[in-house]
């Protein structure tokens, strides 16, 4: 493995806010094209390690590097980034190619090549045919697709996802999700995906940084040892879910049904 | 509703009006027939002189209402950004919203002389408190959420304010400058009759009075009338359909 292939690298990164501390350490490497998801017990300080990561909020101690280059000196480069919210954000007032176009308009990409790399990632998504339709208009998993196609859009050097299926309803983002591994693959594209559905971390993430309560540090580098394409419902991704609900018990302080029973008995 | 439903609904509601004119006018005596008013409308609307009149005020209530938008715009990004200007001008802003429009009036004219630029200084001075607060409001309310997503992809200061806070600040925006341009219309002719007007809606209507034209005098409120709804339902709603429709 080369150095090139890390995209983000954090180095003992701590956030405190008024010396209380949200994120106690965090130290951990993501490869070109990987799939990491980040699972955490409530209060953990994933908002917090987003905004880092995303270069709203500079961290109290520790480095953040993009592609090699520092994120929080102060004449570093604005990296590339790709954001889906858990609600889509998408401006109302703009059709969705509109929306797209602005995100374009402040990248560096070509103004001659924008309407073919807009059919082509919402041919990609399955949604050309909303390419003129306002956001009103659009279903939420519909408006979370073009959400998607936002942040592919100015080829990132990686997407942070918050929750991006939270919203939906169960079978629009079953579908979804079932999609999204492929879309990745085909875009190349990495993804930080911070969820707090275990199943839906395994089912699809190469790894999975599970985070202790707050103040958060990394309590265990999880590889997934399922390989691809996976299945849902496949009884190993309920195995894989089951083993990491074992893993956490204790670190995250959870008081699981057959923990009471056995208590009680 | 479909338009042709709209119009209908209009015209019925005008046409409301005719009965009620006609039995204020059977039971007082400075009412006119509305049948001798509509009789002389078109004589009314062929004089050169209405039009003089209509243009002078319209001039003065556009430059008016211009120069108010301009000022509560500057006021509401001024009280939105700075703290020391929000507790200065908002003390100014809670005075010129509580300044009847009367006095406000004959104090324009005292300062101006019955100069041209007093009749425009009014209608700022009135219509400026009502953009200011109602665009701060607009502000306060921005959506955080949608500033970090300008700032995720840096779509920098300029694109922020035309794509991001400006469409958002817009209903805002609309609904202050319709009430700033009613206001506009009720303090323009106090301002003519207050301040002798030699042209003007206003001037021509005050002299209609003194003459106790009567017909005259409800010739200019149908043509007043006519002027403020064409404003609002043929220019302002428009806008407003327009730039809103993308909520469909």
């Amino acid at each position: 493995m080369t150095s090139s292939d890390t995209v983000l690298k954090v180095v003992d990164l701590g956030v405190s806010y008024g010396g209380s501390p949200a994120i106690s350490r965090l130290d951990f490497e993501i490869r070109r094209g990987e799939f990491v998801a980040i699972l955490g017990p409530s209060g953990c300080g994933k908002s917090s390690m987003l905004n880092t990561l995303s270069g709203l909020m500079a961290p109290t101690r520790g480095r953040v590097v993009v592609d090699g280059d520092e994120l929080y000196l102060p004449r570093s480069r604005d990296p590339r980034l790709g954001y889906v919210f858990q609600a889509h954000r998408l401006l109302p007032w703009r059709t969705v190619r509109q929306n797209l176009e602005l995100v374009l308009s402040a990248s560096e990409v070509p103004r001659e090549t924008w309407e073919a790399r807009i059919d082509e990632i919402l041919e990609i998504l399955h949604i050309s045919q909303f390419k003129d339709a306002w956001p009103m208009r659009l279903s939420g998993g519909q408006r979370q697709r073009v959400s998607i196609a936002r942040a592919l859009l100015v080829d990132p050097s990686y997407i942070l996802m918050d929750e991006p299926l939270s919203t939906l309803d169960e079978v629009t983002a079953r579908s979804l999700r079932q999609e999204l591994t492929g879309i990745c693959q085909r875009t190349g594209a990495t993804v930080v995906f911070v969820t707090h559905s275990i199943r839906e971390a395994v089912y699809l993430a190469d790894r999975i940084l599970i985070l202790t309560r707050g103040p958060s540090t990394i309590f265990e580098d999880y590889h997934v040892p399922i390989e691809r394409p996976r299945d849902y419902d496949d009884a190993r991704i309920r195995e894989v879910e089951a083993d990491i609900i074992r893993r956490i018990q204790v670190p995250w302080g959870l008081d699981m049904p057959q923990t009471t029973e056995r208590r009680s008995a | 509703m479909r338009l042709s439903e709209k119009r209908a609904w209009s015209a019925l509601a005008m046409l409301l009006l005719l009965p009620a004119w006609w039995i204020a006018h059977r039971n007082t005596t400075f009412i006119a027939d509305p049948v001798e008013v509509f009789a002389h409308l078109p004589g009314f609307l062929a004089d050169p002189g209405t039009w003089l009149n209509i243009g002078v005020t319209l001039w003065r209530v556009a430059a008016g209402l211009a120069l108010g938008v301009a000022a509560g715009v500057f006021a509401a990004f001024a009280m939105r950004h700075s703290r020391v200007l929000r507790e200065v001008l908002g003390y100014y802003v809670t005075a010129a919203l509580r300044t009847p429009s009367a006095i406000a009036a004959i104090l324009a004219v005292a300062i101006f002389r019955g100069n041209e630029a007093g009749y425009v200084a009014v209608v700022a001075f009135i219509t400026f408190p009502y953009m200011a607060v109602g665009l701060r409001d607009g502000l306060e309310s921005a959506d955080r959420e949608l500033e970090e997503l300008a700032q995720i992809y840096h779509l920098g200061l300029w694109r922020q304010i035309r794509h991001i806070t400006a469409p958002f600040v817009a209903p805002f925006l609309f609904s202050a400058l319709r009430n700033a341009h009613a206001l506009a219309w009720k303090v323009i002719v106090v301002a003519e009759i207050f301040g002798a007007a030699r042209t003007g809606f206003g001037a021509a209507f005050e002299h209609a009075w003194n003459y106790m034209l009567m017909v005259e005098v409800h010739l200019w409120l149908l043509v007043f009338m006519a002027i403020v709804l064409i404003a609002e339902y043929g220019v302002i709603r428009r806008l407003e359909t327009f730039v809103f429709r993308w909520r469909g």
